[in-house]
């Protein structure tokens, strides 16, 4: 490999099929459309209320827990700490919310199967904010700026139904994150510039993220899972992270999610999807549970990676570094009992793991994006 | 499509001349179909394609096959990745019309090798067709 001495600079011209591997990660930004499932999906008005509703702490029982406690705008929309705390303690980490819009499932488990179901879950949660429908509905009813804000969204006024209620609030939210995506990065740069076949434009990327992006495409095989524009094939894999909870209990994972998906209420195959077509059901119609889907976890996308700290789902890496070394030193026995194999351990040398960490933090956006956004989403209800 | 043969030129040009004789002439492609692959089995031999014809990686697809040979009862489709040695996350549902079907909800959710599986059970027997594919 290419530890201790300097590569030559051959080492760094991609083979015709690293190059080809390379182009699948772009372009960037994709094109999207708007969420057919979801009938307030791409409506200014509707975009304004579900930033209102996501700085709400009314939303909460104890009136003191908004979705913003856990999603920090200041801290790349999640909240550094490896388990997240709302009125009580829960046992994942908080994703980031950006590039939403492009995930067909939504936790780490895939327990929902849009984002606007995923925004009702924290709502139905004792840990989380656990206000339920009916305290939903009665709060967006009896407030004005919020009944405002409804009526403008959906154009009608809260009506009788409080669950009706209570989904579009999960739709208005759905509104505002789907506009949270992620801006451009080096790696962007680069990848585009490799498409252009414009060599000065290629040379501006630093060495050592050209290594790990090597490794990345190569030998680590990370590309299999971390696939296309935003690294994530969105589906759902061991990646050899213990998840054991506290003495004898473990999380499912991804098992746990298809149970509570075809349990749940909320889902694209059910009343609330307002695609009477339902054209983008196919995975819930088709997911298959199985036994090997315990301990799998959805696939995170990883642009952005380097302000998401801890990593895993549950925080248990606090680094990038230490993400390089949990592949580079993975235990095989364990993660191939299920049968499937395609992590190996990758004993990378210390300047290997330098090199993907150097790669990774190369898709950190350049102009940053994830900061504050405005609280105020009242203004246009006086 | 097909897995390739051992036996190299001459068998296969031998091979070709009895199938020619035998069940191939039987098994022309689907009459409206432009694209679609072959896969020869001893007992069946089917035409396939999927929808859209470039298989996409990570998103739903559908497969449409035409068999030829003794009645077929069942159909199965599944997808099989032998380099991880995983198959799909997705169970396509099958329609089957006399000889001709269509499974819905398949998805091959990496990049690499995959083979598609048809499992076909009839009154005659039982067989699994292979087709194998690189997506990038
Ligand atoms: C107590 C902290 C907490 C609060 C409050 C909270 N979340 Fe979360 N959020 C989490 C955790 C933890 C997860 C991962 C959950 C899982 O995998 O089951 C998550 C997951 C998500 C996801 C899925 C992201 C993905 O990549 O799949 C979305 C979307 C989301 N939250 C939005 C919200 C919204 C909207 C609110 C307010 C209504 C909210 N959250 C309130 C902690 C919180
Ligand atoms: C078999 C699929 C698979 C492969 C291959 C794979 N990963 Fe992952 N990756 C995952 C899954 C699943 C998780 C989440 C695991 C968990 O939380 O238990 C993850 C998590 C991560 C994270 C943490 C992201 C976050 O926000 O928490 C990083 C960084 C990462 N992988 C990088 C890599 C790198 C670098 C490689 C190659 C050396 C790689 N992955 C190979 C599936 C894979
Ligand atoms: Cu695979």
């Amino acid at each position: 490999m290419l530890s201790g001495i300097a590569a030559p600079a051959a080492a760094l011209d991609f083979t015709a099929g690293e190059q080809r591997r390379i182009l699948r990660h772009g372009p960037w930004p994709p094109a999207s459309r708007p969420d057919p499932s979801n009938r307030a999906s791409g409506e200014p008005a509707a975009i304004a209320f579900g930033r209102a509703l996501f700085f709400e702490p009314r939303l909460s029982v104890s009136g003191r827990v908004s979705c913003a406690t856990c999603h920090r705008p200041d801290r790349a929309w999640t909240d550094g700490l490896p388990q997240s705390r709302g009125q009580r303690a829960v046992d994942r980490n908080a994703p980031a919310l950006f590039n939403l819009r492009f995930n067909r499932w939504f936790g780490w488990d895939g327990a929902q199967d849009s984002l606007w179901a995923q925004n009702l879950r924290p709502l139905l949660d004792r840990r989380e904010m656990g206000i339920g429908p009916g305290g939903a509905a009665r709060l967006v009813r009896s407030d004005r700026q919020l009944s405002c804000g409804y009526r403008r969204a959906f154009g009608e006024a809260p009506g009788a139904d409080d669950e009706r209620i209570f989904v579009d609030l999960g739709k208005a939210l759905a509104a505002f994150l789907e506009t949270r995506v992620t801006g451009r990065t080096p790696f962007d740069d680069f990848r585009d510039a490799l498409a252009r076949g414009d060599a000065a434009g290629q040379a501006r990327y630093p060495a050592a993220a050209k290594r790990g992006l090597r490794l990345f495409v190569g030998r680590g095989n990370c590309a299999f899972c971390h696939f296309g524009p935003a690294f994530t094939n969105s589906e759902f894999a061991d990646a050899g992270v213990p998840h054991f909870i506290g003495p004898g209990r473990v999380d499912p994972g991804r098992h746990g999610g298809i149970r509570k998906l075809r349990r749940s209420r909320y889902t694209l195959l059910g009343r609330f999807n307002d695609d009477a077509g339902r054209s983008t059901a196919a995975g819930t119609r088709y997911v298959r549970l199985r036994q090997s889907n315990f301990g799998e976890f959805r696939v995170p996308g990883l642009r952005n990676a380097a302000l998401t700290a801890p990593y895993m789902h549950a925080g248990s890496l606090a680094t990038l570094a230490d993400v390089a070394l949990h592949y580079s030193t993975l235990d095989e026995e364990r993660l191939h009992a299920g049968g499937e194999r395609i992590l190996r351990r990758l004993d990378l040398s210390a300047r290997e793991r330098a090199d993907l960490v150097a790669f990774l933090e190369t898709l950190t956006e350049t102009a940053p994006r994830h900061g504050f956004v405005g609280k105020s989403g009242a203004v246009q209800c006086r | 499509m097909a897995r390739p043969r051992p036996g190299g030129p001459a068998l296969a040009a031998a091979l070709a001349l009895v199938l020619a004789a035998g069940e191939a002439a039987a098994c022309d492609r689907p009459e409206g179909w432009t694209g679609g692959a072959r896969i020869a089995g001893d007992l069946w031999t089917a035409w396939w394609r999927s929808e859209p014809a470039a298989i996409p990686v990570g998103a739903h697809f559908s497969v449409r096959f035409h068999l030829c040979g003794p009645p077929a009862g069942r159909v199965r489709v599944r997808g099989w990745m032998p380099d991880h040695r995983h198959g799909m996350n997705y169970r396509p549902e099958v329609t089957l019309n006399g000889m001709s079907g269509t499974a819905e909800g398949l998805m091959f959710h990496m990049p690499g090798r995959w083979q598609l599986l048809l499992d076909i059970r009839g009154a005659a027997g039982g067989e699994t067709l292979t087709a194998e594919t690189v997506l990038e």
